[in-house]
């Protein structure tokens, strides 16, 4: 196979896969939070999944940005990573990719030094996973070249319904008794 | 449910996902409603009509054996060499008649 076939394919795959891992990442995260999952697990096992998911989605992730700078033909550099909108095709549409990647690099990292931080700002700080993941959604609907196949559509707008369903729960009746 | 339980329903669906995606995009490699379509598939390709060359007709007097070559005092027409397909300001075909 032709390998600019090849990390094409990767870089689809791959944006599809970690799309999906994020998306089980924030819903447990959210299930802390509300005891609307209850029913599936107690919350040190949905913990347990919050944080098992990081070692799904950043391989996939990784895997997916990396492809698509091995891409010539989606002409991305290594500055379009970190700084968005700078992409002269679909900039909107990629540079909210960046935004995200940003977003999700500074709360993992700092998921990873919560320990040393405070409480409250680390709190803020993931909090804007739930832009984030808005961020993503809008980057995977703009530029995700498979996301009008029918299947694939359901499934990405099916777990992000389910996201958008738990988060209102949570914001509008807070944390539900048990 | 366990924790390993969740992690083990988390890794198989994502495993799952991402089989599938691979699968759909190795036999759907071009998608023509793809809402990103980078420039390059806009612009012409890069090694398109050479420019024409003129050549010198060669001249065919005094090729035919028994006949010495004579010179000729008018230069030799030029031939312009241009690709075989040329650009067309026609519509394109949108309909083939079949009897």
């Amino acid at each position: 196979m032709d390998p600019q076939l090849l990390v094409w394919i990767v870089a689809r795959a791959m944006g599809l896969a970690a799309y999906i891992a994020l998306c089980i990442a924030v819903l447990s995260g959210i299930a802390l939070r509300t005891a609307v999952l209850d029913w599936l697990a107690k919350n040190r096992a949905m913990r347990a999944l919050h944080d098992w998911t990081t070692w799904l989605w950043i391989p996939l992730g990784s895997l997916h940005v990396l492809a698509l700078l091995l891409d010539k033909t989606a002409q991305i550099g290594l500055a379009d990573l970190v700084l968005p909108f700078r992409v002269e095709y679909g900039s909107l549409a990629i540079g909210l990719g960046t935004l995200s990647l940003d977003l999700l690099v500074v709360i993992t990292v700092t998921s990873w030094l919560r320990r040393r931080m405070n409480d409250e700002l680390w709190r803020w700080i993931h909090r804007t996973s739930y832009l984030m993941f808005v961020l993503l959604f809008v980057h995977a609907l703009l530029s995700g070249t498979d996301f009008n196949a029918p299947l694939i559509s359901a499934v990405s707008w099916s777990a992000a319904g389910g996201i958008a369903l738990l988060a209102t729960s949570r914001i509008v009746l807070g944390r539900l008794p048990q | 449910m366990s924790a390993w339980g969740l992690k083990l329903a988390s890794l198989l669906t994502t495993v799952f996902v991402l089989a599938g995606s691979y699968g759909y995009a190795l036999t759907h490699v071009k998608n023509a409603a793809a809402p990103l379509q980078p420039p390059v598939a806009d612009k012409p390709a890069a090694t398109a009509a050479p420019a024409a060359t003129s050549t010198p007709l060669p001249s065919l007097v005094g090729i035919r054996r028994g006949n010495p070559p004579r010179s000729t005092a008018a230069p030799a027409p030029l031939l312009n060499l241009t690709p075989g397909v040329q650009a067309t300001a026609l519509p394109a075909i949108t309909f083939t008649h079949v009897s």
